[in-house]
């Protein structure tokens, strides 16, 4: 299933990284991220605090982060897609504004498809209370002008996808 | 719909070039994008669900709007376009804004948001690129999905640099980096932001959004009020049916497995300040759920297949086969969301190729939606006459046409072929030549030569000969190719089948159904099928795909109502084949192997007639019949099914748009190098012939059955 996620989030231009430990994946995102004003969220707290010294937007100006820090609730592999909640705008616009969005993925809630989601997505919705999910597949993309698929349009440019195996 | 119009579109060659270039690269696109994936359950699925919420749509509707209001949304239900703009300018007005910042909806079109908004002082910001790019314009959507694909990169480069002021190069990641650069700002001052919804989950009050941009995310997250307009038909039951229609959407819109973001929306998120306002909007919709007639149009999920694959579409755009909707659901849509005076002249526009039903995401009869619109705007002075009083009476209609045989002669040229036709035909039919009534009807020669078709049943079973099959010719083989159903009489002869002419044979009426004369068409039906079971017969045969259909499905569908010939119709629709379907049944038995018979083994490419694979659903008959009866090899063009353009009367209607769907089908005629086109339809060879013929081109084009006899002959 991981490499099916791996095949299917590459072929719409996501850039897919296996990691065995979260240290190898927090190397990778630090990386990504180095030089760069960065913004999270829905980030879990262990890993949050791994990332302390990155460079961070004011919360307030949001429209100053290069790069977005996510974490996926669950993936699905035909399509190579993310599950995120972002019911908050502020930790949405974090997906939705930077040239870079970065997505940590646990390899074990990779599903088949996107019907295999049905049942996280049907938990959330029926709580009571507002909710915003959000399937990503790839960077944002437009064809609009003649047809030509151009990568980058009012989403991130760069979709980075990394997985980890071992937790 | 303006000929000039029509002319301006067929010589843009931009738009030509876009068009064909999407039409030939989508369905290799959505092929890929539905591989592992069960199309026809998919689209099943969607059918049935939608039809069932149409049953009842207010209910649906109170659902969701009970469901929304309780996740802490404010639910407008308008029915107007005027209810709807003034529920949006009091919702922008009541939060002190003058500034809108939109995400992609059909439904703003429809209601023609931004004209009424920038009445009141309001400014409107289209941020979906191809909505940006027509917004600029100052011109309509020419496609649901792609708004902008009339438009070249040119174009876009000088809407820009006067937008920006500033010199905007035609490159087209620069032209994406500039939109992405000058909508930003938008993005982050817009103080209410605007989307429409794919679908609206009545059980939990959740809309669902797809978009590839993700301009959808930024206009519902960043100005503090979200409006969403939703058409009140995209509300289905639950999650498991919206994600059949989010399954199939991008598939079937663009070929895309998925779009790059699906957000699911419930309730307004962030506390306090933060507004969702969900304004669904009637317009006509509520009145036509619970129309029985029409309902059906209404289970449409705006994918703009019916577009993608349409021929007429191809060759002149959006804004000509549409009207704010466009396509074949748009031709469908327009009359019950904009009145019949809209619809009146898209209407005429389909040729009757029945390519969108193929794809429709919901199982729609586009096509026959739009022929039984027809029958409800104005039609054309003397067309009741003409179907009314001539076709009807049979002796008339075919004096008329024996009279034509001597009106045609002076314009009868080398070999027999017209030409140049007098009056305004003269320059549109100038890339097709026509061939002419024939001196003697078939009906005249099989009088004089009945064959074996003239002895008693009783004779003919004790002779071994096998079934009894009546000769159903139609009008065209019957009149302009006679030597065509003599083959078909021969063939099925030579095959073991008694055949059988009756004389009292009339056209089956589709003339007067396409052309919106229902009740007249309703009474050829009758006329028909009682000449028809007149004579007890195993089947009836026919080799015009049309009439093969118009048989078989239109009359029972035309005589439902009616008490006395509802079960004739449905007993004459059980014997009707077209004649390869009979011949098929006597392939690869007996003298009839391949390999077998007189002649030289060759190759032929064959055209599907629409009717008969989509109308009657038979395509692989005719193949089998030409590989093991007509002994030839088969080698097929692209797009082999289709439409050549010929469509009845329609390309006589509409000649200008008639010969460029045919150039495209010469062209791939051309390129697989045969010389000769098998055709199970009259009208296809009709229009084939005459546009190989205008263009000097020595291809000939044969019905299947001509190619049988010769080889069995």
């Amino acid at each position: 299933m991981v490499e099916q996620f791996k095949a299917a989030a590459e072929a719409v231009g996501a850039a897919v990284k296996l990691c065995t430990t979260l240290d190898e994946a927090i190397a990778s995102l630090k990386e990504l991220a180095a030089g760069k004003m960065a913004m999270t969220s829905a980030l879990p707290g262990n890993i949050h605090a791994l990332l302390d010294d990155l460079t961070f937007a004011p919360p307030d100006r949001t429209d100053l982060a290069d790069i977005g820090i996510s974490f996926a609730m669950a993936g699905a592999a035909q399509t190579g897609s993310l599950l995120l909640d972002l019911t908050d705008p502020a930790e949405r616009s974090a997906t939705a504004l930077p040239q870079i969005h970065a997505v940590f993925l646990k390899a074990s809630t990779i599903v088949s498809d996107l019907y295999a989601l049905h049942d996280i997505l049907a938990r959330t919705l029926s709580s009571s209370g507002s909710s915003y999910l959000s399937v990503i597949t790839g960077p944002s993309r437009t064809a609009d002008i003649e047809r030509v698929l151009t990568i980058g349009v009012h989403g991130p440019k760069e979709l980075h996808v990394l997985i980890l195996e071992g937790e | 719909m303006g000929k000039e119009i029509i002319k301006d579109k067929i010589n843009n060659a931009f738009l030509r070039k876009a068009l064909k270039n999407f039409a030939t690269a989508y369905p290799v696109a959505r092929a890929k994008a539905f591989e592992g994936i069960d199309f026809e359950a998919l689209r099943g699925r969607i059918s049935e669900f939608k039809k069932e919420g149409l049953k009842d749509l207010p209910a649906l509707v109170t659902r969701f709007k009970s469901s929304a209001e309780q996740a802490g949304a404010v639910v407008h239900v308008c029915s107007t376009p005027e209810d709807a703009n003034r529920a949006i300018l009091g919702i922008i007005q009541s939060r002190g804004a003058d500034f809108l910042v939109k995400s992609k909806a059909m439904t703003s079109e429809e209601i023609e948001l931004n004209h009424y908004l920038e009445r009141y002082g309001i400014r409107c910001l289209e941020t979906d690129l191809g909505e940006w790019i027509i917004q600029l314009a100052g011109e309509r959507p020419s496609h649901m999905v792609m708004p902008a694909i009339h438009k070249n990169k040119e174009e876009v480069a000088e809407l820009f640099s006067k937008e920006t002021g500033k010199e905007c190069s035609p490159d087209i990641p620069n032209l994406v980096k500039v939109a992405r650069e000058t909508l930003r700002s938008g993005f982050l001052s817009g103080q209410v932001g605007l989307s429409g919804a794919n679908v609206a989950l009545a059980d939990n009050g959740t809309i669902g959004i797809i978009t590839n941009e993700g301009n959808d995310r930024l206009v519902t997250t960043l100005p503090n009020t979200h409006i969403a307009l939703i058409g009140v038909e995209k509300i289905v039951p639950s999650l498991t049916e919206a994600l059949d229609v989010i399954n199939i959407l991008p598939k079937n819109a663009t070929g895309q497995k998925i779009t790059s973001y699906v957000s699911f929306i419930k309730g307004p998120t962030g506390g306090n300040g933060r507004e969702l306002h969900i304004v669904l909007l009637d317009n006509g919709r509520l009145k036509l759920a619970a129309d029985p007639d029409f309902s059906e149009a209404l289970k449409c999920v705006k994918c703009g297949a019916c577009a993608n694959v349409c021929p007429i579409y191809e060759i002149v755009g959006g804004h000509v086969f549409g009207h704010i909707y466009v396509g074949g659901i748009g031709l469908v849509l327009t009359p019950f969301f904009h009145g019949f005076d809209k619809a009146e002249e898209i209407l005429k526009l389909c040729i009757g190729c029945k390519k969108c039903n193929e794809v429709c995401a919901s199982k729609i009869d586009i096509e026959g939606l739009i022929v039984d619109l027809r029958d409800k705007i104005r039609k054309p002075l003397g067309q009741k006459f003409l179907f009314g009083t001539m076709m009807k009476n049979r002796k008339l209609f075919h004096a008329a046409l024996r009279t034509a045989y001597l009106a045609q002669k002076p314009f009868q040229g080398e070999g027999g072929r017209i030409r140049h036709l007098p009056l305004i035909l003269n320059k549109e039919t100038a890339n097709r030549s026509l061939p002419p009534i024939a001196e003697k009807p078939f009906r005249d020669l099989v009088a004089e030569k009945p064959g074996i078709g003239n002895r008693t049943q009783a004779g003919l079973k004790e002779s071994g000969i096998g079934e009894k099959v009546l000769f159903y010719t139609g009008c065209l083989a019957d009149f302009v190719y006679p030597e065509m159903c003599m083959d078909t009489k021969e063939s099925l002869e030579k095959l073991g089948y008694e055949v059988v002419f009756p004389q009292k044979q009339t056209c089956c009426g589709i003339p007067a159904r396409y052309s919106g004369e229902i009740d007249i068409a309703r009474d050829m039906a009758r006329i028909n099928t009682d000449v028809l079971l007149e004579e007890d017969a195993d089947y009836v045969v026919t080799i015009c795909p049309t009439c093969t259909m118009s048989l078989k499905h239109d009359f029972p569908k035309l005589l439902e109502g009616d008490p006395v010939y509802k079960a004739k119709a449905a007993k004459l629709a059980e014997k009707v084949f077209n004649f390869s379907e009979l011949a098929a049944r006597k392939g690869g038995i007996g003298d009839h192997g391949p390999g077998t018979g007189k002649g030289v083994k060759q190759t032929v490419t064959y055209h599907d007639a629409c009717h008969l694979k989509r109308g009657c659903g038979v395509y692989e008959e005719p193949r089998k019949v030409l590989r093991e009866l007509a002994g030839v090899e088969i080698t097929e063009m692209a797009d082999c099914d289709k439409c050549c353009g010929f469509g009845g009367s329609y390309s006589i209607k509409y000649p200008e748009i008639s010969q460029e769907v045919l150039k495209n089908k010469l062209d791939n005629i051309a390129a697989t190098g045969v010389t000769t086109v098998a055709v199970d339809c009259p009208g296809c060879k009709l229009q084939i012939e005459g546009g190989l013929e205008a263009a000097g081109s020595s291809i000939n084009v044969e019905h299947t059955a001509t190619l049988v006899r010769k080889r069995l002959g």
